[in-house]
């Protein structure tokens, strides 16, 4: 069995070190915020959409090394996806890319990005609706 | 209205209901320090204080009193040089360490005219200031006119006269990131000391009026980008100093990654050495040079052996003092 609080740390601070898709997205197509009012994270995901699929995704965030690690692993995995298959995405999925659960107080770091991530697919689902 | 640094501003109504004021400046002091020279006081009808600082103790009086008269007799005379003679205990009273000569310059200034020669040097001064340069009012003491010259221009511009040169530089932009009690304390002395405060945190419960009714500008958001956006907007990053008292890398990482090859006054960060020895190795990880890096000051402020919020306040305060002053690199 692995170590998984020992792995879920390594994947964590490699991914804060080097974090996948940091940065602005100058063409986004969509663009959502998020924030935790308690810790003050704070992130933006931006998405270019074509022809109802996810082109780039990128962040921004002034924020804790899970949440970064997160953000970096789900903007990682939305590319290429549909748009609609955005919201199937989800905690489990989070977790098992980090090799683990963060702490029980730590949750809402990981579940941040995620959560603003659907918001930039609905916004994207929003748009292409609109007439 | 009037700016601490004694500038005429027509737009202040105060000013707008003075036929003409009298701007006195004090331009030698022989045999004693020189901190003072340049001080200034904007004075109105009946010897009322305008603006400006006072130069001092007895001197104050004379200078109101000579200042009242050339505005009374309104006989065409423009300026007036006023010498005064102070003994030991006289000039330690204002600050100087021993006695001497004053010599303080008076202008009658009519603050409604855009052609009065004081009014123009001091809107292109207010100009260059707002824009982030540093200024040089340059007047010929006997009797000529003042130019106000960025300090750039300074070159290129000479005089055969006795000439006082006033450098005035623009206000700091102090930004603190971070709405704690020590950001809440370093207001208060900012406002002491005329710099603009801009408070930054992601967290609303702590940036908002109530915590902070002496700052200029209190930013909820994400901290690295509104760091970003008050240094564009304070136009010269000399004169910003960025002060993180956050205690958190996930604020501090993104604005030093920022800031750390921009020419800003200050940079300092709270922290322990041990906290800011792995920051600064992360970064150098990341690619800062290790002359970059030493450019943060932490830990941060002088060591005056404070402990509460309010002292730790202060001894950033002062180190940022020490560091424009060029007393501390």
């Amino acid at each position: 069995m692995s170590d998984r609080p020992t792995a879920f740390r390594a994947v964590v601070l490699e991914h804060f070190k080097r974090p996948k898709n940091r940065g602005p997205l100058e063409d986004a197509s969509v663009s959502a915020e998020g924030a935790n009012p308690l810790c003050g994270d704070r992130i933006r995901v931006q998405l270019r959409i074509v022809d109802g699929a996810v082109a780039d995704a990128r962040f921004t965030a002034d924020a804790c090394a899970i949440c970064i690690a997160a953000a970096s692993v789900l903007t990682e995995r939305a590319r290429g996806m549909r748009v609609d298959a955005l919201q199937v995405i989800d905690r489990a999925w989070v977790e098992h890319a980090l090799d683990g659960a963060p702490p029980p107080a730590r949750v809402k770091c990981a579940t941040l990005p995620l959560d603003t991530l659907h918001r930039a697919a609905e916004m994207a689902r929003e748009q292409s609706r609109a007439p | 209205m009037s700016t601490p640094n004694g500038l005429i501003d027509p737009s202040d109504p105060r000013l707008r209901e003075e036929e003409a004021v009298a701007v006195a400046t004090l331009v030698s002091a022989t045999g004693s320090s020189s901190k003072k020279l340049g001080s200034k006081m904007i004075v109105g009808r009946s010897g009322r204080l305008l603006g400006g600082v006072t130069i001092g103790g007895c001197v104050d009086a004379q200078v109101i009193e000579a200042a009242d008269a050339m505005i009374a007799r309104n006989d065409g005379e423009r300026r007036r040089l006023l010498a005064i003679s102070l003994d030991d205990d006289e000039a330690w009273e204002i600050g100087l360490t021993c006695g001497g000569t004053l010599e303080v310059m008076i202008d009658r200034v009519d603050p409604k005219s855009s052609d009065d020669p004081v009014v123009v040097a001091h809107q292109r001064a207010r100009a260059l200031l707002d824009s982030g340069e540093t200024v040089v009012i340059a007047t010929p003491v006997e009797s000529g006119v003042p130019t106000a010259l960025a300090e750039s221009e300074l070159a290129g511009w000479s005089s055969d006269d006795r000439v006082f040169m006033d450098r005035i530089a623009p206000p700091l932009t102090a930004i603190i990131v971070g709405a704690g009690e020590i950001a809440m304390s370093m207001t208060h002395f900012a406002r002491e000391l005329d710099w603009r405060t801009v408070v930054v945190d992601g967290r609303e419960r702590y940036a908002n009026r109530e915590r902070f009714p002496d700052a200029d500008d209190v930013l909820v958001g994400m901290p690295s980008e509104l760091v970003a956006r008050t240094m564009t907007e304070a136009r010269s990053p000399k004169n910003v100093a960025i002060v993180l008292v956050s205690h958190d890398y996930k604020y501090e990482l993104p604005i030093l990654r920022n800031i750390l090859r921009e020419p800003v006054a200050y940079i300092g960060m709270l922290g322990s050495r041990k906290r800011g020895v792995a920051v600064r190795d992360l970064l150098r990880e990341e690619g800062f040079t290790d002359d970059e890096l030493a450019r943060i000051h932490s830990p941060i402020g002088l060591d005056i052996g404070g402990k509460s919020s309010g002292e730790v306040a202060l001894s950033i305060v002062a180190e940022l003092v020490a560091v424009r002053s060029g007393r501390r690199p």
